[in-house]
């Protein structure tokens, strides 16, 4: 029989040092003792300042999602994520909104005022979370947003969102944006292709 | 016994409130990583109160505060909601795959005298890690020179149990050729089979919950992951944990086999997507890095 049946797991292999050496481990040179540093962190609140800290300097893929994983199940990251929607860095932007966005309970929180920061831009970011709440949340916080929100680009992803998963009441807003915008020819064109999704309307 | 005891309650009787129902819920999640949406109530209800009924409890807060102390009901329980259905041969794309594609990939980098480690989770009750084995043993020609180690996990010891005693009916065997059966299996009464002591020998059992950080913590260097139809359960957050999981599990190069309805490429973008005539599998990155 060339089948073998092999050693239960090793207990004694399971890396079980404290959260401590944990952190120290966070900085060592060799990628795959940061990543399993990562997963031993624990779930404390010294835990999201320590992977906030590593995130921030990590360049390794790998390393970034295991540490984006951790925080993403870690409530109190909520706001620490949120604040990478300014980073420079685009992996750092995704992958706070995909963390954010498997956190609908703390992100649900924050939404209200990442959708009216002064940034164009976070706020552009933030209605991609908004896409991970119930349709009725998600459609009153992009409405609220439309009918405030004067720069065009940041308008059309929130009219993009709401084709995909906006509710009846949206469609005032929708409708409303035309008016608002009568030059802007491309917004008007997304609105009406919103509105034919959301009603089902053929034409 | 019912009858002598009037003031047990029936199924009529055993009422879920909505907080209630929300509360399992989340325990249920937080245990196991399956999501129940609303619509689902009826399903999780009726499941909860058969548990409720068999174990003798009076209501759900009562048997909600023996689940917290009793490992014994909490298992019962997490058999109820997992699904276990399954047969021999199911998916047998990927086993072609397995053969005609990964082992070659995995063997070309392998020295002689490491073994080859398959994981088959979850295993449910054996009929996927023993579909491996036979599968192997039919069709791999190689299978003599290499040291093979199929491992099955499931979270439901029933399950394992069950995987370990290696009985199965002809509906489990419905998609496997008659002369394998024969070769394979002993005729019982009541139209069952037992597998071959030689291959209940050959797969190691264990219990593993593949959100479980501590479980899949002990699993290194494993070559192929066949991982099929449990993600679905999950949300978001599960998936995502459990995708990190099985990446640490993973020996470099190593492969992920999921079922033919989900991708990996949505849950997380640690794999290389490998597409052969076959299947499409999900790769470890042979260095760890995608860089």
């Amino acid at each position: 029989m060339p089948l073998i049946r092999g050693s239960p797991p090793d207990a004694a292999r399971e890396d079980s040092r404290s959260p401590g050496a944990a952190r120290d481990d966070l900085r060592s040179d060799d990628p795959l003792v940061r990543r399993r540093a990562v997963r031993r962190l624990g779930d404390g609140p010294e835990a999201v300042a320590a992977l906030m800290t590593a995130l921030r300097t990590e360049r390794e893929p790998a390393v970034r999602e295991a540490i984006l994983t951790a925080l993403a199940a870690l409530p109190d990251a909520a706001g620490p994520l949120a604040s990478l929607l300014r980073s420079q860095d685009a992996g750092l932007r995704n992958g706070a909104i995909e963390a954010l966005q498997t956190m609908p309970g703390p992100a649900r929180l924050l939404l209200p005022g990442l959708l009216s920061d002064r940034d164009a831009d976070v706020r552009l970011l933030s209605a991609e979370i908004a896409r991970c709440l119930p349709a009725g949340e998600a459609t009153a916080l992009l409405c609220g947003l439309l009918e405030r929100e004067n720069d065009v680009n940041v308008c059309t992803t929130a009219v993009e969102i709401l084709a995909e998963i906006g509710t009846p009441d949206a469609v005032p807003v929708l409708r409303g944006l035309t008016r608002r915008f009568p030059t802007t020819q491309v917004l008007g064109f997304a609105a009406d292709v919103a509105v034919k999704r959301i009603t089902g309307a053929q034409n | 016994m019912p009858a002598d005891k009037p003031d047990r309650p029936d199924s009529t009787e055993i009422r879920i409130a909505d907080h209630e129902f929300r509360r399992f819920r989340d325990f249920l999640y937080r245990r196991t990583g399956i999501v129940f949406s609303d619509a689902q109530r009826a399903y999780v209800e009726r499941r909860l109160t058969d548990r409720i009924l068999a174990a003798g409890s009076r209501s759900f807060s009562e048997h909600f505060a023996r689940l917290l102390v009793e490992p014994d009901e909490l298992e019962r329980l997490i058999s109820a909601f997992t699904v276990n259905e399954t047969y021999f041969y199911r998916e047998d794309y990927q086993l072609r795959c397995l053969t005609s594609n990964l082992l070659d990939r995995i063997t070309a980098r392998k020295r002689r005298g490491q073994p080859i480690r398959l994981w088959s989770v979850p295993c449910s009750t054996g009929e996927e890690p023993y579909s491996i084995a036979i599968w192997l043993l039919e069709n791999w020609s190689r299978v003599d020179s290499w040291d093979i180690e199929i491992i099955g996990s499931d979270i439901d010891v029933r399950a394992l149990d069950a995987a370990q005693d290696g009985v199965y009916s002809e509906r489990s065997l419905m998609r496997l050729p008659r002369p394998l059966v024969a070769k394979y299996f002993t005729a019982m009464d009541g139209g069952r089979y037992r597998i071959d002591e030689a291959l209940r020998g050959s797969v190691q059992f264990s219990q593993v919950n593949i959100i479980d950080q501590a479980d899949t913590g002990r699993w290194r260097d494993i070559d192929v992951v066949f991982c099929r139809n449990v993600l679905i359960y999950f949300d978001d957050m599960a998936r995502r944990t459990a995708a990190n999981n099985l990446y640490d599990c993973l020996a470099p190069g190593g492969y992920i086999c999921l079922g033919h309805t989900e991708s990996m490429s949505r849950i997380s973008p640690l794999f290389h997507v490998c597409r052969f005539p076959e299947a499409i599998v999900y790769q470890k990155p042979w260095e760890d890095s995608h860089a």
